[in-house]
């Protein structure tokens, strides 16, 4: 890890990547699912960045990130297992770009797993995997060409407990996702602090940055671990409880953030809380089972779901 | 209280009856508190009295003369120059680092290698069965196959490095199951978060779980080179003895142990008393490196 953000100088780099350089110039602006599918696959184009699981680096990172929009994602007879036993058992489901989807279900139902399905998660515990296709636009994340690392660049994601890393400072964190991966990493100072302001965070830390992130308060670390999600400029962010840690105050900002974020990425948050679908969500889907019940406006799902399960977890008759 | 008056006093000690701790349990309780204060005194007992006679005789011995000459072969006449322990001093310091420069990063590795890949496999059960065996090895027998191998197998002679890796196979198994207890304290949702920001695995490994687990694997490390600096016996037929000070690790090598071993069997009273100012030495030195594992376990963040 370099001590410092320095900013790769383009008089280091050889002509090649210089105008590779000018080539991620152009694709940052343009949001096309062309670049999403390259970017990931490095198959078109045969960008050699790609291939090793990098995100193009915009040349100015503000205003990199400021024209980035989310893209919708799309399971399709999604199942997942732990060994023999299956979790998820084909769902079909859409997230629409920029769209806050929400997942409920009583506690066991397959949701945690089924988003971290997208990106890629379920299958680091061991004797898990999935079958089923995730489309990122049109891209099958499960196809065997897809680099897994940077599948988890393109979607972000935030856990339940807020876990900033006990040895970095708050810069470090956020600066975390830049520095981990390999390749260019832009102007990581600009980038940190980009990521700080989208989280909320930048007023109550400019000041003290290099302090340990495991210092600050608990809705404090989680927006920290937004940050840090937001810092390699995903266009999808799943959350798996984000606010079950939190104080009802932490978990207002919290809410308050996902309803800024969605300009920017497409968001799916698993939540155990239906208030908080209510608050936060555009769209809602129920699961049971491992089966997705129904999915709706948020407003629908709540007020007259169509199927009776639904109707009778959302009044409380049982989960 | 007082406005309740007599009534409610009375109800008071009858309450304060039944929660009172009745005066057999009140035998008992003090029965067990002195038969277990009597168990840790004859428990110190031994342990006090190493630490008196050691600072006893070995004191006596010291002088600034002591750790900077090397000990002499004139011990047969009462007066004659025996000098000190700096060849054995800088002999224990030798070939304790190369041994750690071997045991160390391999050890470290393997147990990388058990939480981080082998999990549960069979082969990690297997290597982890064996460490196990290993670490319940007498010390005598690593300097054994030392000697087998690279004394007797080579045709050659006793040399430091030969030591070193007596050594170094002793301290392995220690090295690998602290770290492995260490690194399995890092919790899993660190190097899934990490994972989640797209970093590679060996980049969680090297980012966020060493720096994570370091405190408590340089604890481990520290304990294991204090263990290995007092061994005796894989010394006695690797590096074996001699006067001088020597900074080659190809040629014989004086250590601590084993200059104790050969002073202690001498027949002259200021050679004994040498031993016993170099096994304060050794004490000393093997408890300074207690202190800073102790010292570094306690900034730990995993504690």
């Amino acid at each position: 890890m370099t001590p410092d953000g320095s900013t790769p100088q383009v008089a280091d780099m050889d002509p090649e990547s210089r105008s590779e350089l000018a080539r991620q110039e152009q694709s940052s602006t343009d949001p096309s699912p062309e670049t999403t599918s390259r970017r990931i696959t490095g198959a078109a184009g045969g960008s050699a960045l790609a291939s090793s699981g990098t995100a193009p680096v915009p040349a100015n990172g503000d205003a990199g990130v400021a024209a980035k929009r989310g893209v919708g994602v799309a399971l399709e007879q999604l199942r997942a297992f732990y060994g023999d036993s299956e979790q998820v058992k084909g769902i079909d489901l859409e997230f629409r770009a920029n769209e806050v989807t929400a997942i409920i279900g009583p506690s066991g139902c397959g949701k945690s797993t089924m988003i971290r399905c997208i990106n890629r998660m379920h299958e680091e515990i061991p004797g898990a995997r999935a079958e089923g296709r995730v489309l990122l636009d049109d891209l099958d994340l499960y196809d065997p060409a897809v680099d897994v690392v940077a599948v988890r660049r393109a979607i972000g994601m935030v856990f339940q407990k807020p876990n900033p890393f006990p040895t970095m400072s708050i810069y470090d964190n956020v600066a975390a996702g830049l520095r981990l991966s390999a390749g260019r990493r832009g102007d990581v100072r600009a980038k940190v602090e980009s990521a700080l302001r989208s989280a909320g965070l930048w007023d109550e830390v400019a000041d003290r940055l290099t302090e340990p992130g495991a210092g600050l308060s608990g809705g404090q670390q989680q927006r920290l671990c937004i940050a840090r999600s937001l810092a390699v400029d995903p266009e999808v962010l799943l959350m798996d409880e984000p606010c079950s840690a939190l104080d009802p105050i932490a978990t207002l900002r919290i809410e308050e953030l996902i309803e800024q974020l969605k300009a920017r990425v497409t968001i799916v948050i698993v939540t155990h809380n239906m208030q908080q679908a209510a608050r936060v969500a555009d769209r809602t889907a129920f699961m049971l089972d491992g089966r997705l019940v129904e999915i709706g406006p948020t407003q629908e799902i709540f007020t007259k779901p169509v199927d009776p399960r639904t109707e009778e977890y959302v009044t409380g008759k049982f989960g | 209280m007082s406005a309740h008056g007599a009534s409610a006093d009375g109800a008071q000690v009858g309450q304060l009856a039944r929660f009172s701790v009745s005066p057999a349990r009140r035998r008992k309780d003090r029965l067990a508190r002195a038969s277990i204060l009597a168990a840790t005194t004859v428990a110190l007992i031994p342990l006090v009295l190493i630490v008196y006679y050691l600072m006893r005789k070995g004191l006596g011995s010291w002088s600034e003369s002591f750790f900077t000459t090397d000990p002499t072969g004139n011990t047969f006449f009462g007066g004659s120059n025996i000098g000190g322990v700096k060849s054995a001093i800088l002999g224990t310091i030798e070939i304790v680092a190369l041994a750690s420069a071997i045991a160390v990063p391999v050890g470290i590795g393997v147990a990388v290698w058990l939480v981080e890949y082998g999990r549960n496999s069979w082969f990690a059960h297997t290597v982890r069965f064996f460490v196990d065996v290993l670490t319940g090895v007498p010390s005598i027998v690593f300097g054994l196959f030392v000697y087998i191998v690279l004394v007797v197998g080579t045709g050659s002679t006793y040399a430091g490095y030969k030591g070193s890796i007596a050594l170094s196979l002793l301290m392995l198994p220690v090295v690998i199951r602290s770290a492995e207890v260490v690194l399995l304290l890092v919790p899993a949702a660190l190097r899934e978060s990490a994972l989640a920001l797209g970093a590679p695995r060996w980049r969680v490994i090297f980012n966020i779980v060493l720096p994570t687990a370091l405190p408590g694997m340089i604890t481990g490390v520290l304990l294991a080179i204090a263990r290995a600096a007092g061994e005796t016996a894989p010394l006695l037929f690797t590096a074996a003895y001699t006067h001088e000070t020597n900074f080659n690790l190809g040629a014989f090598m004086n250590s601590l142990p084993v200059q104790i071993y050969n002073d202690v069997t001498s027949p002259t009273t200021a050679v004994v008393n040498r031993a016993w100012g170099a096994a304060l030495t050794l004490v000393t030195l093997i408890l300074l490196l207690n202190l800073i594992a102790r010292l570094i376990a306690r900034r730990s963040r995993l504690a």
